[in-house]
């Protein structure tokens, strides 16, 4: 990868309209609501601006135009705002639409959250990667809502990255709560509430777990809510189902799909709020939990922290015994509940409506006056050590040998996997270690250590699918091969540690180029043959 | 929980641990009673592969390419064959189009199956637990009962 600018920017035209293209229009869902908002922004700013989708929920449908009318409807002075989340193939039709084009990253979920459990959906999250990356030529300027989500689309080597203003309408919150419901709440237990769709990603099971936990330890008189779909038919909603039962928790409620009203109730009678999700792009039930002055503790993968700010309690464990003793400590600590819920709406105020508005207007503002970024130099034909747990334990043998490796390479750079989980630029770190480059990815989950070894990290596979030269996998067992493997398979090596053995698919795919390092193995000899091989571009002539 | 595994400015990281600490210990055995429980109730995710039994049927799932069966006829046989194949190749586009909404069903009947599969595996892990627990509970009575 590099990041080194190759050419200046240019400047076109101002934009007269400035239009948004989003995969399915939905009423109440994040995505939905942002695009609705910049609409209202920028038509009070005088452009000309519309929605275009090619599906949308039926309370939705005058708010929409269907997507195929767009490449007709627009001219060159049009600007379009490409909404990114899902599989949406629109992908040729952004392609021949007219006029100038931007992206608005919302995050993907990563496949492997899926896999296993939903095939459909592991296919078509692979797939929108795969258009995330056929979108990159065809847009000026690339925004996503977190830097953990702006660090992919730099990794993925987009032009203009920047981190847009995430707006919440906090009026939508100001709803009275059903009576009936918070009556029904208000019976002197404490309530756990968790609000989102059960699908694996939001990680259900675990919040299961933490209240069988707390009541089982610490609080009798408990009782956890779940406020969202779940789908009973598929696999995962049949294994929440199992769990609960096996659990064997009491005073679990699914109430499904809820309205306004509803939530209201479950969030005026909630102790505190619970997310153990293992992704989120931006996360807005934690921030409406804030501002409903209720206390949260999530735990602390993708953009979590971020968004949390500082405020809340986000955990690095999801140990669920110890995550109920932080529910546990909020319900009976009085003063220090006080003290969280005092940080979460200091964490609001940066987030209040006017305030977003400036700053939103500000990061489209070279976009909508036709000034473009430079590009990204397409990356170099170096080579690219990749070394998951290098970060965590630099003196480990694995990373001793990829340090060598790189050493050796002129031009070649280090890549890892950053331990500290809260993201601080929209773009990987750089950094010089002696003779040595070396990037830092932030993980997308805070686990390190332990058997599983580094934890995965979307930038970083984003980045490795992105190299044009030869790549080691220093950690064949890590989970960064195993998602990043198949994109570089002819020009990617790779070494396992004894007692980590590869997967069988990347076993298969990497075949005569991988290598053992042995427990107590000196890494020099290694190291020098691997660079060797770098060296010659990576192909092996091995059968 | 340690000071390092939370992130919170307001109250800090170390006040929060301190908190912690302060709460009352639960019982080492009932902690131990529960973890071994929340270990052994999950039911393992199941793998990305297609379940076995459903994989020569999904093999067979497009049917719109099926090669002509061979036939023992000395001389006839691989003329037909031939003929058959022929046709095909000529007809390949309007078989496909004919074929297209059985190729739907039949991957959309496979996913189902797949469902169902699952939630088999699913139930009878379940079952499993629970015919576990209950024997646990009732050795449990039985030593009691025989002290």
């Amino acid at each position: 990868m590099n990041f080194r600018k190759s050419k200046r920017g240019a400047t076109a035209s101002p934009a007269r309209a400035v239009h948004q293209l989003v995969s399915r229009l939905a009423w109440g869902d994040a995505v939905g609501n942002q695009v609705r908002y910049l609409r209202s922004l920028l038509r009070g700013w005088g452009y000309a601006s519309e929605i275009y989708a090619p599906q949308w929920d039926d309370e939705c449908r005058d708010d929409v135009r269907p997507a195929d009318d767009y490449p007709h409807e627009a001219d060159a002075d049009s600007a379009l705002l490409v909404h990114h989340s899902f599989e949406s193939r629109l992908v040729p039709l952004v392609a021949r639409a007219p006029g100038r084009k931007a992206l608005v990253y919302h995050n993907v979920t990563p496949a492997r959250l899926f896999a296993g459990l939903d095939r459909k959906v592991a296919a078509a999250c692979a797939a929108a990667r795969d258009e995330l990356l056929a979108l990159r030529p065809l847009v000026e300027h690339a925004w996503a809502y977190s830097h953990f989500s702006a660090e992919e689309l730099s990794a993925a080597g987009f032009p203009g990255v920047a981190v847009l203003p995430f707006a919440v309408d906090w009026r939508g919150f100001d709803v009275p709560p059903d009576a009936s419901l918070r009556a029904e709440l208000d019976d002197g237990c404490a309530n756990i509430l968790f609000v989102g769709r059960a699908v694996p990603s939001k990680r259900v099971e675990d919040v299961l777990k933490v209240f069988a936990a707390y009541q089982r330890l610490y609080q009798p008189r408990s009782r956890l809510l779940v406020a969202g779909y779940l789908n009973r038919d598929t696999t995962y909603g049949a294994t929440v189902m199992a769990l609960r039962e096996l659990l064997g928790a009491e005073r679990v409620l699914f109430l499904g799909r809820v309205g306004a009203a509803q939530l209201s109730a479950c969030f005026g009678s909630a102790t505190a709020y619970l997310s153990m999700s293992r992704h989120e792009g931006f996360g807005v039930p934690l921030l409406e939990a804030m501002y409903r002055g209720v206390p949260v503790v999530a735990y602390g993968a993708a953009a979590v922290p971020e968004t949390m700010g500082g405020a809340g309690l986000a955990t690095l464990r999801d140990d669920p015994v110890e995550v109920a003793g932080l529910l546990a400590v909020l319900e009976r600590d009085t003063s220090l509940r006080a003290q969280v819920v005092a940080a979460q709406r200091e964490r609001l105020a940066d987030l209040g409506q006017e305030a977003v508005a400036t700053r939103v207007r500000e990061a489209l503002t070279p976009f909508l006056e036709g000034r473009s970024p430079p590009h990204p130099a397409p990356p170099s034909d170096a080579a690219t050590v990749v070394c998951p747990g290098f970060d965590a334990a630099p003196d480990a043998p694995m990373s001793r040998l990829a340090r060598a490796v790189a050493e050796r390479l002129p031009g070649a750079s280090l890549w890892t996997v950053r331990r500290d989980v809260m993201p601080v630029q929209a773009a990987p770190g750089e950094e010089r270690l002696g003779g040595t480059t070396l990037w830092r990815f932030t993980a997308d989950e805070p686990s390190f250590g332990g058997e599983a070894g580094a934890p995965p990290s979307s930038s970083l596979e984003m980045g490795v699918r992105c190299t044009r030269g030869p790549v080691l996998f220093a950690g064949a067992a890590e989970a960064v091969a195993r998602e990043a493997v198949a994109h570089v398979q002819a020009r990617a090596w790779g070494v396992w540690e004894t007692g980590h053995t590869p997967d069988a698919a990347v076993r298969q795919m990497l075949g005569p180029r991988l290598r053992e390092l042995g427990a107590e193995a000196d890494v020099a000899p290694l190291a020098g043959e691997l660079a060797r091989a770098l060296e010659s571009g990576g192909a092996t002539h091995a059968r | 929980m340690r000071a390092e595994d939370l992130i919170t400015t307001h109250p800090t990281a170390e006040a929060v641990a301190d908190a912690l600490r302060r709460l009352p210990t639960p019982a080492p055995e009932a902690v131990e009673v529960l973890r071994k429980k929340l270990d052994t109730v999950q039911a393992p995710t199941p793998g990305v592969e297609w379940p076995a039994i459903l994989q020569t049927a999904r093999l067979k799932r497009d049917t719109r390419y099926a090669d002509a069966p061979s036939s023992h006829r000395p001389v006839v046989g691989p003329v037909l064959v031939l003929a058959k194949r022929a046709f095909r190749l000529a007809f390949q586009p309007f078989i496909n189009e004919a074929l297209r909404r059985q190729v739907e069903f039949n991957e959309a009947i496979l996913d189902a199956l797949a469902l169902i599969h699952e939630h088999q595996r699913v139930q009878a892990h379940t079952q499993a637990r629970w015919r576990q627990e209950v024997e646990e509970r009732l050795a449990r009575l039985t030593a009691e009962q025989d002290k």
